[in-house]
């Protein structure tokens, strides 16, 4: 009986705790990074290495963080910056022969009819493939003033992202770059 | 003028932009180009965002661990079969391990209930509370259920006992006094502030890096030695480091039932004592305290075996 009486004891416990903590629970918190603090959307651009440590630290295997392009910040540009590596060899289309994503993630879709004749003003939509993105931040780096708009930017996919109770990308990330924020408030 | 030449006259006035833009684009670089100014009916498309697991997909992540449970009382005390246990453990482990990769678990839940008792400004989703509460809640009534065919670290380590020594006990009861060190230590980083806050259990969980199929060198070569050492000393992490069987191990004084080992329906020949790996039967009779719920001891009895043949 007095067993019964300790066990209901210690019931009582866990039920008032956990009434306790759904009472302040606000429901789900996402980790998001933070594009004014990552150095690969602020740094100035020529010479300068992409930072990695998105694709490196993530604890699952293809990293919770890709490259988002926000189209309506895009450019769309004839040659981009972040889709081809315009310091490579030009090609018989006038175009830099090389692509800058090792992972080939970025399409690129012509929109509307492609003028040959004034390769400048042509528009181009670039979609970069989630699935294939690492976070590897090479493009992010690349698509900035003054060649690039700051279109794109690392995200993080929350449902890839297993939501660790500390970032293991924070735990390395010289800036700080990651937050945590309520769902309803992410990006 | 060659395409080639051309070309790079282009990438050289790409470099420089405001070049660029005094002489060839008609349209402003530094602005980007909208539906309108597009024409030809096209529209911006929207950003891609993933959304995480919906809310009802974590629900049932509640719901199987509470269900699994309940198999797994129901087929240790009712049925006492091994044979079903390990079924569950394997669908357990790849439920909570292989495809959820780890997370939530109870164990590491632990760390969020303290930090959010002791932060006001922390909060926990509530799938966080019911994981941490309701393994305690069976094992007030039960046993160690949750550690039987449930707990994926348990699992992993569950399936590979393989020829498992007995522990002298005084070296298992001073090993198992670990287990509620690392608690301390684990509520004691929990409730620091926010910045020098530290989650040890998840930094140095042994196995989540295979759940994953990645993680730091060094946790799966530690998780590979143990689950080596597993193989011959049962469950090391379930019975000398796990901080939340600690807790459990707590809550099973007050059980109502758990694994009993009973003259009126076993022989007393002892061959169960020598089956459990885990050391939990003394004096021909299971310690609740220490019970893994894995059913070896009925696998092992003869008269079980009569019944069932």
């Amino acid at each position: 009986m007095s067993e019964d009486l300790t066990r209901r004891t210690v019931l009582a416990v866990l039920a008032g705790g956990a009434a306790f903590l759904v009472r302040k629970a606000n429901g789900q918190i996402v980790w998001q990074v933070n594009a004014a603090r990552c150095i690969n959307s602020r740094l100035g651009d020529t010479g300068v290495e992409a930072c990695n440590l998105c694709t490196t630290e993530c604890v699952v295997a293809l990293s919770a963080v890709r490259a988002v392009n926000e189209y309506a910040k895009c450019g769309r540009c004839n040659i981009c910056p972040a889709y081809f590596n315009i310091s490579s060899a030009v090609n018989e289309l006038g175009q830099p022969s090389e692509k800058l994503c090792p992972r080939d993630a970025i399409a690129r879709k012509p929109i509307g009819k492609v003028d040959p004749e004034d390769p400048a003003n042509n528009f181009y939509e670039y979609i970069i493939d989630e699935e294939k993105c690492d976070g590897c931040g090479k493009c992010v780096l690349k698509c900035k003033e003054p060649l690039g708009l700051g279109s794109i930017t690392l995200r993080v996919r929350y449902d890839r992202c297993v939501n660790c109770n500390e970032c293991a990308i924070l735990r390395a990330c010289p800036q700080n770059a990651l937050v945590q924020l309520p769902i309803g408030q992410a990006l | 003028m060659s395409r080639v030449p051309q070309a790079l006259v282009l990438l050289l006035l790409l470099s420089q932009a405001a070049a660029a833009q005094a002489i060839q684009y008609q349209r402003p670089v530094d602005t980007a180009p909208q539906a309108d100014s597009i024409g030809g009916g096209y529209k911006v498309p929207a950003v891609q965002k993933p959304l995480p697991r919906d809310y009802w997909l974590q629900v049932l992540d509640v719901v199987v661990l509470g269900a699994a449970m309940g198999v797994s009382v129901w087929l240790v005390l009712k049925r006492r079969s091994r044979k079903w246990l390990t079924a569950l453990t394997i669908g357990c482990l790849g439920y909570f391990g292989f495809y959820r990769e780890g997370c939530i678990c109870p164990i590491g839940s632990l760390q969020n209930v303290v930090v959010a008792l002791a932060d006001p400004k922390y909060s926990i989703p509530m799938v966080v509370t019911a994981t941490f509460v309701l393994p305690l809640v069976v094992a007030l009534y039960y046993g160690r259920a949750f550690c039987g065919g449930v707990c994926a670290l348990g699992a992993i380590q569950e399936l590979v006992v393989l020829k498992p020594v007995q522990v002298p006990r005084r070296l298992d009861r001073a090993l198992g006094l670990v287990k509620y060190v690392y608690l301390g230590l684990a509520i004691l980083f929990a409730v620091k502030p926010a910045l020098a806050r530290d989650f040890l259990i998840c930094k140095f969980d042994p196995f989540v890096g295979f759940f994953r199929r990645t993680g730091a060198p060094h946790m799966l070569f530690l998780g590979g030695g143990l689950l080596v050492l597993g193989m011959f000393v049962g469950r090391p992490y379930c019975r000398y480091l796990c901080p939340y069987g600690g807790l459990l191990a707590w809550c099973t004084r007050l059980a109502r039932r758990g694994v009993t080992i009973t003259p009126d329906k076993e022989l007393d020949c002892g061959l169960c004592a020598e089956a459990c790996p885990y050391g939990a039967i003394e004096d021909m009779r299971a310690v609740r305290r220490d019970c893994m719920y894995c059913a070896r001891c009925y696998a092992s009895c003869p008269r079980e075996r009569g019944v069932a043949s």
